[in-house]
């Protein structure tokens, strides 16, 4: 759901960066205040994880594709959405500055959609779930679910805003594609966390159930 | 318990093999975006594929700005399987540098700051 230049104005653009700056600050100072030294490496190679899965389109049926995005993912392991936001907002600059995959002036559209909501719901849905299911895979996938599929709906928004898609039909078209591509989402965070949990339990900060 | 130095070596190669298969196996549909552009347009219907030769009409959108990126999705003029899989391979590690060393510093800044 990388958005491009043509389909925002500039101006709207403009405060779509306004918005996704105040969270890279928050972000930053996360980071900075929060995260423990010992796992930057980790965080990066997460993001080198999450930049290849979203070159890698899957089929999804009715001639669309789609990918991983990855916001719920790293706001699960990493515990918090401002690791999302973090890691998301410096992949969709490699992809937007050199690769052309998302836009220049939409960027803070795509950083505030990917990362802030999809750090968000992907993190406090994955608790709310977590706390329902007691299972961590059911929770991250459901949450991983919703993380995507709400971030497409708020573009569908941002975009009728924009006047590029009419709202309803807009929000309908968005949210088919993006329920399908959301299992892909699900699939994906449920097996890396898997991966993650039986080869470094420790990386993750909260519980699994899992023995350590 | 593998330990930092096996995951992340473990990580990136399985990284690297992901973004590699990704050059050769990526399904070239339009994604979800670009389908609902597709189908705004009239030139997809909701549940079926567009034609293959179905593109979207910029004239028809609000954007004013264009920036022309050097390697606009993930290819150049020109290029074959192996230049695609070196310009992935550099997003990748790209990708993850950036975040190291960004990381990095902000923790360097941290202890050595006011904190």
């Amino acid at each position: 759901m990388h958005i491009p230049d043509s389909f925002i104005p500039i101006t709207q653009g403009a405060v779509y960066w306004v918005i996704a700056l105040v969270f890279i600050v928050l972000a930053l100072r996360w980071v900075k205040n929060e995260m423990s030294e010992e796992k930057v490496p980790l965080v990066a190679v997460l993001a080198a994880g999450v930049f290849a899965l979203q070159a890698f389109n899957l089929p999804v049926t009715m001639g669309t594709s789609g990918h991983l995005v990855g916001g719920a993912l790293v706001a699960i392991v990493l515990g918090s959405p401002f690791a999302a936001i973090f890691v998301l907002s410096l992949v969709l600059i490699v992809q937007g500055v050199l690769f052309g995959d998302g836009g220049i002036t939409v960027m803070g559209t795509n950083i505030i959609n990917m990362g802030v909501i999809g750090g968000f719901v992907g993190y406090y849905g994955y608790h709310g779930l977590l706390s329902v299911t007691r299972n961590i895979y059911a929770s991250a996938a459901g949450a991983a679910w919703l993380a995507c599929l709400i971030p497409a709906l708020c573009a569908a928004i941002e975009l009728a805003i924009a006047g590029t898609f009419p709202l309803v039909p807009g929000m309908i078209s968005m949210g088919i594609y993006h329920a399908l591509i959301g299992l892909i989402e699900a699939g994906i965070t449920a097996v890396v966390l898997g991966l993650i949990v039986n080869s470094r339990p420790d990386i993750l900060d909260h519980p699994t159930g899992a023995p350590s | 318990m593998i330990s930092n130095r096996t995951f992340l070596t473990i990580g990136l190669v399985v990284a690297l093999i992901i973004g590699i298969s990704a050059v050769f196996f990526a399904s070239g549909d339009p994604d979800g975006l670009d389908s609902t552009a597709l189908v705004m347009q009239g030139q997809k219907d909701l549940t079926q594929p567009a034609n293959p030769d179905a593109e979207i009409d910029e004239s028809a959108l609000p954007g004013e700005f264009e920036y022309s990126a050097p390697f606009p999705d993930y290819t150049i003029e020109g290029a074959t399987k192996m230049t695609d899989t070196v310009l992935l391979v550099v997003g990748t590690i790209l990708a993850l540098l950036l975040v190291f060393a960004l990381g990095k510093g902000l923790k360097k800044f941290s202890r050595t700051g006011s904190s």
